[in-house]
C-alpha cells in the first residue's frame, strides 16, 4: 500500500473567535493519488487549502506533509495588464532560479504540457486555457511530488478544461505524483479523480467518485 | 558645456540614477507599487526637515525616516489589503510630518530645495555616494532579481517555493528607501517618482519579456537624465523638472511609434 504524503488529524480553524469554519476534519492522502475537494461556495475549501499550504496556520490539529518538493497553481489568475512584462518562458526559469534546479527544466516541464510554442508570448497575451498550462508547467519545476491546484478549470473553456484534466490525470497515474484539488467542476473531478474529500458544515467526508455521486449529487 | 566641472559632475550622477531608479522601478511596477516613489519621496522631506530641525545631515535623516516609512508601508500591506489605501496614509504621515517640522521655522538650513534637487551642485561626496548605492542596487538586483521577480508578481508561488517573502520584503523596501534618500538630493522630491516609473511604462510599451523591458527601461532612462541635463542648461532652468518633461515626452513618442507599427503591420 502506497504511503501517506498529507495527513491532516482534527484541523480546526476560524475567522473569528466564536465560530469555526473547519471543525475537526481529519484527510489522509496517499503517494499518487488525485484527491478533489468539493463542497458548496463558503464551506472552507479554499481555507482549507490556505492550511495545507501554510499560508494560514491551523488553530487545533496538525497537518504533515511528506513531499520533498510542492507545486502550486493557484485559481485563475490576471496577468492581462500592461505591468506584467513577462514571457512564460522568463516566468518559469525565474521560478527554477528560485528553486535552485537546472533552468533547462523550465522546457522539459513545457513540453509536457504542450505549451512549448507559446514560450515567448507575454502572460498576458495566452489565452486562459495556455495561462493555465504555463501555470501547472511552473508548478512541476523540480519534480514536485505533490501538486495542489485551486480551481483548475475556472474560466477556462471545455477543450483547455479536457485537455489540463488529461495533465493532470497523466501525472497522477503515469508519473506518480500526488495531485490535490480544490473544485467547483464535479463532472471533472469524478472522471478524473481517484478519491473525492467533501467539506460541509465545517466537516470532511472522503469517498470513491461512484459514492459521491450517490451520496451528493444524486440527491 | 561638459568642460564645467559641475557639469561633469552632474552627468555622472545623472547617469547613475538613470541606472538606480528603473532597477528598483520596475518591480515596483510589476507590484502594483509605482505611487510608493511619491510616499518615500515625501518621507525623504519630512526626514530631510527632521534633521534640519536637529541639526544632523540630512541625507542620514532622509534615509532614516524614508527606511522607517518603507517599512511601515510593508507592515500595513499585511493588515489593510488595498495598496493605494496604505500609501496613501503614509503620505498623509510624511506629508503632516514634513509641513508641521517645516513650518516651526526652526530649520538650521534651507529644506525646500530638496523638492526640485539640485544636480548642478552635487559635490564629490554626492557622487560616490550615488556611485556606491547604484552599484548596491544592481549588484542586490543581479543576486536576487529571481526572488525578486516572484514576491513583485505572484508572491503565493514565491511563499510555496520557499522564498522568505516577508524578509525580502523588508530589504527591497529598505533598498527603495535608500535609493530614494540618495536621489532626493539630486532630482528633487517632486520629480523622482517619475524617474521611478516613467522609464519603466515606456520599456513596457515595446511589449517584450522581461530582459529586455528591463534593459530598455534603464537606456530610457539614462536618455531621460541625459537629455533633461543638456536641455536644462541650455534653457539655463531647474533639470530635474526638464528630465520629467523629457520623460513623458519619451513615453508619448514609443506609445506613437507603436500605434504606428501596429498600424502598418495590420495594413500588411
Amino acid at each position: 500500500m502506497a504511503e501517506p504524503i498529507l495527513t491532516i488529524t482534527d484541523l480546526w480553524y476560524g475567522y473569528s473567535a466564536k465560530s469555526y469554519i473547519l471543525r475537526g476534519i481529519s484527510l489522509t492522502v496517499l503517494r499518487g493519488e488525485y484527491v478533489s475537494i468539493a463542497g458548496e461556495n463558503g464551506c472552507g475549501k479554499s481555507t482549507f487549502l490556505k492550511l495545507i499550504l501554510g499560508f494560514l496556520k491551523p488553530q487545533r490539529g496538525s497537518i504533515t506533509c511528506t513531499a520533498s518538493r510542492v507545486g502550486y497553481v493557484q485559481q485563475k489568475t490576471d496577468y492581462s495588464g500592461d505591468e506584467y512584462p513577462i514571457t512564460v518562458l522568463e516566468m518559469l526559469t525565474s521560478y527554477c532560479g528560485i528553486c535552485r534546479v537546472p533552468k533547462s527544466e523550465a522546457m522539459e516541464s513545457l513540453a509536457m504540457t504542450g505549451l512549448e510554442l507559446q514560450r515567448n508570448s507575454l502572460l498576458g497575451d495566452l489565452s486562459g486555457g495556455q495561462l493555465q498550462k504555463a501555470l501547472i508547467s511552473r508548478a512541476l519545476i523540480g519534480s514536485p511530488e505533490l501538486v495542489i491546484l485551486d480551481e483548475p478549470s475556472t474560466g477556462i473553456d471545455n477543450a483547455s478544461s479536457k485537455e489540463i484534466y488529461g495533465i493532470l490525470r497523466g501525472l497522477s497515474r503515469e508519473r506518480g505524483v500526488t495531485v490535490l484539488t480544490v473544485e467547483h467542476n464535479m463532472l471533472a473531478a469524478i472522471e478524473n479523480s481517484s478519491a473525492m474529500f467533501h467539506i460541509a458544515q465545517g466537516h470532511g467526508h472522503i469517498c470513491t467518485p461512484e459514492n459521491y455521486v450517490k451520496e451528493y449529487l444524486g440527491k | 558645456m561638459f568642460q564645467h566641472e559641475f557639469m561633469q559632475n552632474a552627468l555622472f550622477v545623472s547617469v547613475l540614477i538613470g541606472v538606480m531608479c528603473p532597477c528598483i522601478g520596475i518591480f515596483l511596477v510589476i507590484r502594483k507599487y509605482s505611487m510608493i516613489g511619491d510616499t518615500l519621496s515625501h518621507a525623504s522631506l519630512a526626514g530631510v526637515a527632521g534633521a534640519l530641525f536637529l541639526g544632523q545631515a540630512p541625507i542620514a535623516g532622509a534615509f532614516v525616516f524614508t527606511s522607517l516609512c518603507g517599512i511601515l508601508i510593508e507592515y500595513l500591506r499585511k493588515k489593510i489589503k488595498n495598496t493605494d489605501l496604505v500609501l496613501s496614509v503614509v503620505l498623509a504621515l510624511c506629508v503632516g510630518f514634513a509641513v508641521t517640522i517645516m513650518s516651526t521655522g526652526k530649520l538650521k538650513a534651507n529644506a525646500s530645495s530638496f523638492l526640485f534637487g539640485s544636480v548642478l551642485t552635487v559635490t564629490r561626496a554626492d557622487t560616490i555616494g550615488t556611485l556606491v548605492l547604484t552599484a548596491i542596487a544592481v549588484l542586490v538586483i543581479i543576486l536576487l532579481h529571481d526572488k525578486l521577480l516572484y514576491i513583485s508578481f505572484d508572491e503565493k508561488a514565491a511563499r510555496v517555493a520557499g522564498v522568505k517573502t516577508a524578509l525580502l520584503g523588508y530589504v527591497f523596501i529598505i533598498l527603495v528607501a535608500c535609493a530614494v534618500s540618495v536621489a532626493i538630493r539630486v532630482v528633487g522630491v517632486l520629480v523622482i517618482s517619475s524617474m521611478i516609473s516613467l522609464p519603466v511604462a515606456t520599456a513596457i510599451q515595446l511589449r517584450r519579456g522581461f530582459v529586455i523591458t528591463f534593459v530598455s527601461s534603464i537606456l530610457f532612462s539614462v536618455f531621460d537624465a541625459v537629455a533633461g541635463l543638456v536641455i536644462a542648461y541650455r534653457l539655463d532652468v531647474a533639470p530635474s523638472g526638464v528630465t520629467a518633461l523629457v520623460s513623458v515626452a519619451t513615453l508619448f513618442l514609443v506609445i506613437a511609434a507603436r500605434a504606428l507599427y501596429s498600424l502598418k503591420r495590420a495594413k500588411k
